[in-house]
C-alpha cells in the first residue's frame, strides 16, 4: 500500500507512505535505519491511527528543519519523535519506531487503521473518557502532537 | 536573520491563501493543510509595540490558545482540532469547521419563530459553558459569533463547538467566571434583542449542569450592577 501528499507549506516535497507486512527482518531493518541507510522513518503502525497522523509529524519536522530547530539528529528521526506525545526522544523511539519483533513496519499508507493499537494509543496519548465519547481518536493525537512543545 | 527565512514558508503560504478577515490581533486565512479544509489564525507583529514585548506577548497568546483548546477538548468540549502551530510566525493551524453556522446567524434565521429548538440550543450552551468553567477555563470573548453549530454527521442533534480562545485564561475564581458570563449576556442581549428569556434559559441549564454554579451566578448578579471592571476605589 502506498500514499503520497504533498505539504502545501512545503511545495516541492513530497511524503510517500508505505506500508509493509509480514516483516521479518525487523532487527536488520532498524539497524540500517539507525546507521543512516535508510532514507525515511521506521514506524510501528500499531501506533498510528491514520497516515495523516504521519503527514502532521512530517510537516512539523520540514519546519523545524527548516527553523533549525529539531530535537533530535535527522529529518526522520524527527519525524518518530514528532509522532510522540512527549518530549522524551529515547521513549518516542521505543514506542513509535520499530523493534525487532515487529512484524510490520511503516514508512512515511492507507487503510493503516486496521493495524493501529487503539487502546495503546488512547493510553499513550491519555485521551480522556469525556474526550473520547466527543471527538474522534484521530482529532484528539492529532491535537496532543501539535501542541506538545508547549505543555 | 535565520528565523525570517523560518517564518517564509509559511508566511508565503498565507499570502498565497484566501484572507478571511482582519482583526486587531490577528489575521485568519481559509486554506488546505496537509489536504483538509483549514483554518489559519496568525498574530502578526505590531508595530506600535516595542519588539521584545511585542514578540513576548504574541508568542504567550499563542501558546495560551492552543492550550486552551487542549484543556477544552480533554473535558470533552468540542473545539477545532489544531492541526500545526508555528512559533516564528505565530500562527496556527485549525481544522476548518465545514458546514457550520455561528449561533448568532442561526438565531437570527429563526426570526424569534422555533422556540423549541431556541431554547434546546440556549440549554445546550448553558450546559457546555458550565462543563468550561468547571475546567477553570475563562474564554474571555463569548458571543454568539464565537460559538458555532455542526451539523451531526448522524444525528440529528447538532453539535455545539467553541471558537477562539486568544482571549482566554485559567482561572477558578467565580468573579472571573461571573465576568465571562456577563460579557456573553451583553453580546447576546444586544445581537438578539428580546431575547432575555432565553438567556435566562441558558442561566438556569449553566446553574442546573455545575455545583460551582451559585457562587458564580451571585457574582454575576454583582458584576451586572458595576459593570465588567472591578472599582479600584478603597
Amino acid at each position: 500500500m502506498q500514499m503520497t501528499q504533498t505539504l502545501e507549506l512545503f511545495p516541492g516535497h513530497v511524503v510517500t507512505q508505505l506500508l509493509f507486512k509480514d516483516v521479518k527482518n525487523a532487527a536488520e531493518l532498524r539497524k540500517s535505519a539507525m546507521a543512516g541507510e535508510i532514507p525515511g522513518a521506521l514506524i510501528n503502525p500499531s501506533m498510528v491511527v491514520d497516515p495523516f497522523q504521519v503527514l502532521v509529524a512530517t510537516n512539523k519536522a520540514l519546519h523545524l528543519q527548516k527553523a533549525g530547530k529539531m530535537k533530535t539528529r535527522t529529518l526522520y528521526s524527527e519525524i518518530i519523535f514528532n509522532l510522540s506525545p512527549t518530549n522524551n526522544i529515547s521513549e518516542a523511539f521505543k514506542r513509535f519506531g520499530i523493534s525487532d519483533s515487529d512484524d510490520a513496519v511503516q514508512i512515511p499508507v492507507d487503510r493503516v487503521s486496521s493495524l493501529s493499537d487503539t487502546a495503546k494509543i488512547k493510553k499513550l496519548y491519555k485521551v480522556t473518557p469525556q474526550e473520547d465519547a466527543s471527538g474522534s481518536l484521530l482529532d484528539a493525537v492529532i491535537c496532543r502532537m501539535a501542541t506538545k512543545d508547549v505543555l | 536573520m535565520a528565523d525570517e527565512k523560518v517564518s517564509n514558508h509559511v508566511v508565503q503560504y498565507l499570502n498565497s491563501v484566501e484572507l478571511l478577515k482582519q482583526g486587531a490581533e490577528a489575521r485568519v486565512y481559509r486554506g488546505k493543510f496537509l489536504g483538509k479544509p483549514t483554518i489559519m489564525k496568525e498574530r502578526f507583529s505590531k508595530l506600535y509595540r516595542h519588539p521584545t514585548l511585542d514578540e513576548k506577548l504574541t508568542h504567550r497568546r499563542t501558546v495560551q490558545e492552543v492550550r486552551s483548546i487542549l484543556r477544552c477538548r480533554r473535558a470533552g468540549i468540542s473545539t477545532p482540532v489544531v492541526y500545526f502551530v508555528d512559533y516564528t510566525s505565530h500562527c496556527i493551524f485549525l481544522e476548518d469547521i465545514v458546514g457550520s453556522v455561528t449561533v448568532r446567524d442561526y438565531i437570527n434565521s429563526t426570526q424569534g419563530s422555533e422556540t423549541k429548538c431556541l431554547n434546546l440550543l440556549a440549554r445546550k450552551m448553558g450546559q457546555i459553558l458550565a462543563k468550561m468553567h468547571d475546567e477553570d477555563l475563562i474564554h474571555g470573548d463569548l458571543t454568539t459569533s464565537n460559538m458555532l453549530l455542526r451539523q451531526g454527521s448522524g444525528g440529528e442533534e447538532a453539535d455545539l463547538v467553541l471558537i477562539d480562545f486568544g482571549l482566554s485564561y485559567i482561572s477558578s475564581l467565580p468573579e472571573d467566571k461571573g465576568v465571562d458570563l456577563y460579557v456573553l449576556e451583553k453580546a447576546f442581549l444586544s445581537t438578539h434583542p428580546n431575547t432575555e428569556v432565553l438567556f435566562d434559559t441558558l442561566l438556569k441549564s449553566y446553574t442546573a449542569a455545575s455545583k460551582k454554579a451559585p457562587a458564580v451566578i451571585k457574582k454575576l448578579d454583582e458584576v451586572r450592577l458595576r459593570g465588567r471592571k472591578r472599582s479600584m476605589v478603597g
